[in-house]
């Protein structure tokens, strides 16, 4: 265990942040005794700075998500973490007026590199949203077919579409229903759906912002019992709100505030020994 | 960010809780007082009462051990807060056993009766032995009140000071002589002795505790498999 003061994350650019390995003996890496069944990618931000317009909402940080780890980002409301994920896979540029600088590595490919299609990006680096967004209008195999479709993936649709929904632990409660409309699902259902929907692209790497935020509680503990099932494909980013969400489910966790990353560390430690006060403050519940 | 009060409720909860372990300190040193004199008054009523007190330092064990549970189940503390009530649960189980210890000294004196052959030498060494120990325990809860890792480390020296005296009580035990009646007392004692010896541990493994919370890294002041 370190507790040694971690240099101030205000100064940039800096060191890229990763925790340190097997900083505390029989972490939750180290006790996932499952294997991993394919490699997911990592990813690695420098320097990364988010613009509103002018207001700068991330502050220049850098951190890396280890390929098949899942890393949880917490903080305050408005303290940068979904605009870091969103510019991971180059949705923060959607919303006009806004901006990023500074690095983005899917492994050794810049994502912001002059030759990138956006849309690669954003097959390799999937998204789960708060809210459950089925496509309305199509039904549970076609939401899931969909993304198939749109990315111009051939082979046997239908097989794919079986594996993505296993794979995202709905198929035994739909696979009799596959015609009728997604939305037709309970808000769990659906969000898995989305799941489903976005598994099936093969993507390297999966962002959750807020995944279970809209749903009950059992729909939550299956969303988390799906992340660990997930991260032995990909690589898993997830934004929550939910301090004990984090603790549950990621290896790792980074702490913003203010647009900084304040601390980044294995979750164990975040949550029993936190090297800055001010994770400490948020962690206990002291603000926020 | 809203700087609010934060979790002032459970803020609370923890402080009380943390109050009504220590106080089995308290209680664990009015006990030890209470043995202390018995000891050197011959006083069997008394250490009666200290036998049948003990409940009260079960009591507080049971109260704190319901609290900590409670306050897990219900208020999911983390980092420093979790190790204080982590901390908690071991300090409430050493205060539970440093009343045994006072016990286990009190049901000795009606063995040895009213009119044991005593050795004077012997005695002396229990009794610095006991002054040493009720110094240890109210230090070790001072310790953890002001969160003070030098003034919880100063335990280890007292302690050395106590298991040298209880090397002392051995050597004169073994040579009490010949006389059934005076080694039987002398071996009351030595019993008498090692409770004692154990609470002054007792007092160094709550000290151990007020580190961990301070510093999030346990570690054993001394390794009782090195010391002599």
């Amino acid at each position: 265990m370190s507790a040694e003061p971690r240099e101030d994350a205000v100064r940039a650019p800096q060191p890229v942040r990763s925790p340190q390995p097997g900083a505390i003996a029989g972490s939750r890496a180290e006790r996932s005794a499952r294997e991993v069944i394919s490699e997911g990618r990592s990813v690695e931000v420098r320097d990364l700075k988010a613009f509103y317009g002018d207001a700068l909402a991330v502050k220049g940080i850098s951190l890396r998500y280890a390929a098949n780890q899942v890393t949880a980002m917490i903080g305050p409301s408005g303290c940068g973490k979904s605009t870091v994920v969103r510019c991971i896979n180059r949705m923060h540029e959607e919303i006009p007026g806004a901006r990023a600088e500074g690095t983005v590595m899917l492994d050794d490919a810049d994502v912001y590199g002059s030759d990138v299609d956006v849309v690669s990006v954003r097959r390799q680096i999937g998204m789960v949203f708060q809210k459950p967004n089925p496509f309305p209008t199509m039904s549970i195999f076609d939401n899931v077919a969909a993304g198939l479709r749109l990315s111009g993936r051939k082979g046997d649709v239908k097989e794919r579409v079986e594996q993505s929904l296993r794979g995202a632990g709905l198929w035994d409660e739909v696979k009799d229903r596959l015609a009728q409309p997604g939305i037709g699902l309970s808000g769990g259902q659906q969000q898995r759906l989305c799941i489903a929907r976005t598994i099936a692209v093969e993507p390297e790497v999966i962002i959750m912002d807020e995944p279970a935020s809209a749903l009950d509680p059992i729909s939550t503990l299956k969303i988390e019992e799906l992340v660990a099932e997930l991260k032995l494909r990909y690589t898993i980013i997830i934004v929550t709100h939910n301090m004990q969400q984090a603790a549950r489910v990621a290896d790792n966790t980074a702490f913003m505030l203010d647009g900084e990353l304040v601390e980044f560390d294995d979750t164990n430690t975040i949550f029993t020994n936190p090297s800055d006060s001010r994770t400490e403050d948020y962690v206990t519940g002291k603000f926020g | 960010m809203a700087m609010g009060t934060g979790r002032q409720h459970f803020q609370e909860e923890l402080r009380g809780l943390e109050l009504q372990a220590l106080g089995g300190i308290d209680l664990v040193v009015a006990t030890l007082d209470r043995t202390l004199e018995a000891l050197e008054q011959q006083d069997i009523e008394l250490a009666s009462i200290v036998v049948h007190d003990d409940d009260r330092i079960d009591g507080r064990y049971l109260e704190v051990q319901q609290g900590i549970l409670s306050l897990l189940a219900l208020q999911a503390p983390v980092a420093s807060d979790l190790r204080v009530v982590a901390a908690l649960l071991h300090v409430i189980k050493h205060v539970e056993r440093m009343g045994d210890q006072c016990v286990n000294i009190a049901k000795m004196l009606p063995v040895v009766g009213y009119e044991p052959p005593k050795d004077e030498a012997m005695l002396e060494y229990i009794f610095r032995m006991g002054r040493l120990a009720r110094s240890e325990v109210a230090q070790a809860k001072q310790a953890f009140l002001l969160r003070d890792v030098a003034v919880a480390e100063d335990l280890v020296r007292q302690d050395h000071e106590i298991n040298r005296l209880n090397r002392c009580v051995f050597s004169r035990a073994v040579e009490i002589g010949t006389d059934a009646d005076r080694r039987e007392w002398a071996m009351s004692m030595m019993l008498v002795s090692r409770a004692i010896e154990r609470i002054g541990d007792n007092a160094v493994d709550i000290g151990e505790q007020v580190a961990f919370v301070v510093t999030g890294e346990f570690r054993e002041f001394s390794d009782a498999s090195r010391v002599p």
